[in-house]
């Protein structure tokens, strides 16, 4: 038949165009891993930032001597924050390269599409999706995902109790129509109503409108006191823009990933005064933020708390490394799934880099604080993280305190 | 009622961007004969251009006016490069190939600006209050460039040579050929055009919200909608029906909600086009 | 090596059953159908959410076929009235409105959360290649199917209709034949094709959400059909193995170019397909196996 002949015809050359690839030798001095994030797509303001810091983190794991006796490879790779992309990335990853370990997937479609197969091939997967599904017991089955972020839920109970401690009556909620930003939002409202208190007013947004001043109207017709928003920073730059011009001066609640210094950079020093942001902590008085600080400015030319995906893909390399460390040499990916809890959690010595980690395993446990959080992981690969309320002005953020849960 | 004057007012602005782009479309959807796919990625381009060049030299308005100017050099490389072997074939044929050429502007945008926001840096004012309603400065301004743009598309059409060959060819080309006029020239100051047009939508859009590669292309399918509404090669027709989309379209949410909101657009143009197949404005025909 | 080819090779074939249908729609019919991807999307959730209930999957493709069928048929009915182009920007429209409804009506669809789980189909075969080779055999019986139900068409009385249809719609208006009908139940039954290749997506991903379903899937095929060659089987068929080792093959261009960045590799990828598109209709119009009598 005309359709099998072309097929079998098809994937000759395809065997034959990826074994110019190195794909069957696999040496058990190198742990390949993969760098799969979004370069385009919506999640494209975070990925490249990503990816870069990835590659930074790996040259600093393999410059102390690599772990378990094993030096990392990336392979970078484009997820296009496309499920159906990224499947076939993966397959290509997975069956072609042998990677062990699919680090920085942004986007929650793409996790949960990869998901099965990362499983069904046993190796690690590490994300910054929101979705909750994500760490349920069912979908996380084997215990090899993590998830470097704090779900909506977290996220939005810290936004509740900022609330609170602000002493806002009447908040109202915006969000981009996706899971995670969803999920932000439930989770404040939940937690907020849990208080006693009631959300005024809520309006969810689609992505690439020219304005969006009616669905600013709606939220400012029930006249909040403050306004809680998940966003992403290009809908974020027009809402606040349109919403500056708007005269209206009620307080706003960001959630870290949209507001940074590219926010300021848009909207202008007076209109990003006053802005609130949580964040799960990034320790900028800690080491493993400075030194993430340090590293993002040199490939990315910008402050590293621009991205806040950057510091938690940063923090994914450190954990596997100081995981493959501590589970010794030739240690398959199950077994290092196995001690990124003992490695990240308390008990321990407090480290925050992998050279001093690896220095410090050699003499007992210890407990890796990250750049993007604490980095503690429940049993379903859920990090808990602390929040802090930062305010920002005069075009930078500065921390006014940790909310405590 | 103010809450609906300022929807109105948010419609009118946005409905101005798209009427803009519905311009473009319907200029070469007039003369040419086919949906121009490369509208969208030429307001992109545009927008990036004009970015550039403020950048460069410190004034917005000039680099709005070196993207308009890059804007007519792309419209001309498109036709000489791609539409003019394209001129007797289907109109199927030129749209695929708009496509086509939609994505290579999209590519080398992305090549040489990468996918990062970017955006104008204007300055932000607060809203004057007129009769309770908020007005916004900017707005204004758009609005002017806007009309301007309209006007200076008028004119063009209307009181010169040019614009009256290419009228010409609109309403019926064999005609026009067995009356002497030379279809290239025609075609090359068309496409000049609709492709500075096109640059002048996306510096707008770009200012109105931020620049990215993929703002042009998301801009597409209201554009059409509002071209094809206002009947095809009606310049004014094009940004009426834009506005009046545009205006529908936000009044509308208080009913219809913001996701349901984007599906105004198609739901006025199909009833439109069911009852009146040649547009809101045309005279020729638009049914089988 | 074998996995990831038999899994490229499955969404080819799903991408194949695609432009199969609408190389059906407008190679019988001549209509723009640019608004193909919608009855992928209704074919793709009726499978994935009757799999929430367990409803076996020879009865959800089937509604899915069936779901798909109806809405093409008011579309079939507009395009009666429209010239061709206006047609395409209303069918454009149409699988953007399917789009939005599916992200709104939360109560069914779950809206952005998508649905999650949709169990592989015969997953009594095991964790090993299998059972991906029995989806891929499926989907190629599958292919073979459409393509023997569409040459049967062609050469019914049907399908002689069809073609002096297409050759002069006056002449068989005159004979007192109604071409509209004919015309209607091909794009219905193209979107039946494409309603059956949405169940296997579904259930192939495991994940689907309404992000997944854009008009940008709808002009991939369009491509694959152009530079296969409209009209021709072997061309829809052609065609898609070509979209799909560009799409794939620029994965591998990274690995052996390694200056190129995984950004610019996009661009590079989009502005390929882009040339691919303008150089096919300048000066191969037919396609690399298409149909020569044709326009």
């Amino acid at each position: 038949m005309m359709n099998r002949r072309q097929l079998l015809a098809t994937m000759t050359s395809a065997t034959l165009l990826a074994s110019t690839r190195d794909g069957w030798a696999q040496t058990t001095s190198v742990f390949r891993i993969a760098a799969f994030n979004p370069i385009t797509g919506a999640g494209a303001p975070y990925g490249a930032g990503m990816q870069k810091i990835i590659l930074a983190a790996v040259d600093e794991v393999n410059a102390a001597g690599g772990a378990g006796g094993r030096k990392i490879e990336v392979l970078p790779e484009d997820t296009q924050t496309d499920p159906q992309a990224a499947v076939l990335a993966a397959k290509k990853l997975i069956e072609i390269n042998n990677v062990q370990a699919l680090v920085g997937i942004w986007s929650s479609g793409v996790t949960l599409a990869t998901i099965p197969l990362a499983n069904d091939a046993n190796i690690l997967l590490m994300c910054t999706s929101g979705a909750p599904e994500i760490t349920t017991s069912k979908i996380n089955a084997k215990r090899l995902v993590y998830r470097f972020n704090t779900t909506g839920d977290g996220f939005g109970k810290a936004i509740a109790e900022a609330c609170a401690q602000e002493g806002f009556k009447r908040p109202a909620t915006m969000a981009y129509n996706n899971a995670s930003a969803l999920g932000i939002v439930e989770g404040f409202r939940k937690n907020w109503e849990q208080k006693g208190g009631k959300v005024v007013g809520a309006v969810v947004y689609e992505p690439n409108q020219p304005s969006y001043r009616s669905e600013l109207q709606k939220v400012l017709a029930a006249k909040p006191d403050v306004i809680v928003m998940g966003s992403y920073l290009p809908d974020t730059t027009i809402i606040l823009r349109e919403w500056y011009q708007t005269g209206e001066t009620q307080k706003w609640i960001l959630a870290g990933q949209a507001a940074g210094p590219d926010l300021v950079k848009a909207i202008g020093l007076e209109a990003s005064d006053g802005l609130f942001v949580v964040n799960s902590i990034t320790n900028e008085r800690s080491t493993a933020f400075s030194r993430y600080d340090a590293a993002y400015r040199k490939a990315m030319d910008q402050p590293g708390i621009a991205n806040i995906y950057a510091a938690m893909a940063w923090d994914m390399v450190t954990v596997l490394a100081l995981a493959m460390e501590a589970a010794g040499p030739n240690a398959n990916p199950s077994a290092i799934s196995a001690k990124i809890r003992e490695i990240a959690n308390p008990p321990g010595k407090q480290v925050s880099s992998f050279a001093e980690g690896k220095e410090a395993l050699k003499s007992g446990k210890v407990n890796y604080d990250g750049a993007s959080s604490s980095l503690d992981f429940n049993n379903l690969g859920d990090a808990s993280a602390d929040f802090e309320l930062s305010v920002i002005s005069k075009g930078g953020l500065s921390r006014k305190y940790v909310v405590k849960l | 009622m103010t809450a609906f004057a300022e929807l109105f007012i948010g419609g009118l602005m946005s409905g101005i961007v798209v009427g803009l782009a519905a311009l473009a479309i319907t200029l070469v959807f007039g003369i040419a004969r086919f949906p121009n796919a490369a509208t969208g990625d030429a307001m992109t381009a545009g927008a990036y251009v004009a970015l550039s060049a403020s950048a460069v030299t410190g004034s917005t308005i000039i680099g709005g006016l070196i993207g308009a100017l890059a804007g007519a050099a792309l419209g001309v490389a498109a036709y000489a490069l791609v539409f003019r072997k394209l001129a007797g074939r289907s109109s199927v044929a030129n749209l695929l190939a708009s496509i086509g050429v939609a994505f290579g502007i999209r590519a080398v945008v992305g090549l040489n600006f990468g996918y990062q926001q970017q955006m104008f840096q204007l300055p932000l004012v607060r809203p004057w209050h007129v009769l309770g309603i908020r007005i916004q400065p900017n707005d204004l301004d758009l609005a002017v460039v806007a009309a301007i743009t309209l006007a200076a598309v008028f004119i063009i059409l209307y009181a010169t040579p040019v614009g009256r060959r290419m009228r010409a060819v609109a309403d019926d080309p064999g005609l026009a050929q067995v009356s002497g006029i030379s279809p290239s020239r025609v075609m090359v100051a068309l496409w000049a055009l609709a492709g500075s047009v096109s640059s002048i939508a996306g510096v707008m859009y770009g200012m109105k919200t931020v620049i990215t590669p993929e703002m042009g292309w998301n801009m597409l399918l209201p554009a059409f909608a509002a071209a094809i509404l206002g009947g095809i090669g009606h310049p004014i027709g094009a940004i009426c029906a834009g506005v009046l989309l545009g205006t529908l379209q936000e009044m509308a949410t208080p009913f219809v909600g913001f996701t349901y909101k984007i599906a105004i657009s198609f739901v006025v143009l199909l009833i439109v086009l069911l009852l009146r197949p040649q547009g809101l404005f045309s005279h020729a025909e638009g049914a089988r | 090596m074998e996995a990831y080819l038999v899994a490229v090779a499955i969404i080819a074939a799903i991408y194949a059953l695609l432009a199969l249908g609408l190389n059906l729609q407008y190679g019988l019919t001549g209509l723009i159908n640019f608004g193909h991807v919608g009855f992928f999307c209704i074919g793709a959730y009726t499978a994935g959410l009757m799999a929430q209930y367990g409803i076996p999957w020879p009865l959800s493709f089937l509604s899915g076929a069936v779901l798909a069928a109806l809405a093409a048929w008011p579309l079939g009915l507009v395009s009666l009235k429209l010239r061709d182009d206006y047609f395409a920007i209303v069918s454009l429209g149409f699988s953007e409105v399917v789009r939005i409804v599916v992200t709104s009506e939360q109560w069914l669809t779950n809206g952005v959360q998508g649905v999650t789980g949709v169990p592989k189909l015969m997953r009594f075969l095991g964790n090993g290649l299998t059972q991906p080779l029995a989806v891929l055999n499926l989907l190629i019986a599958v292919n073979i199917l459409v393509a023997l139900a569409k040459l049967r068409i062609v050469r019914s009385p049907f399908g002689r209709m069809i073609e002096a249809i297409r050759d002069n719609e006056e002449a068989v208006k005159a004979l007192g034949k109604d071409p509209a009908g004919f015309k209607i139940q091909v794009l219905v039954l193209g979107a039946a094709v494409a309603g059956v290749a949405g169940g296997f997506y579904a259930h192939y991903i495991g994940y689907i959400v309404p992000e997944q379903f854009v008009p940008l899937i709808t002009f991939y095929i369009w491509m694959a059909i152009i530079i296969g060659g409209v009209g021709r089987i072997s061309g829809a068929v052609a065609g898609t193995l070509i979209l799909m080792i560009i799409m794939e093959g620029s994965r591998f261009l990274v690995d052996v170019i390694p200056s190129v960045s995984g950004v610019k590799m996009a661009s590079i990828r989009l502005g390929v397909i882009g040339l691919a598109l303008v150089l096919f209709t300048l000066y191969r119009p037919q396609g690399l196996l298409g149909d020569f009598t044709r326009r």
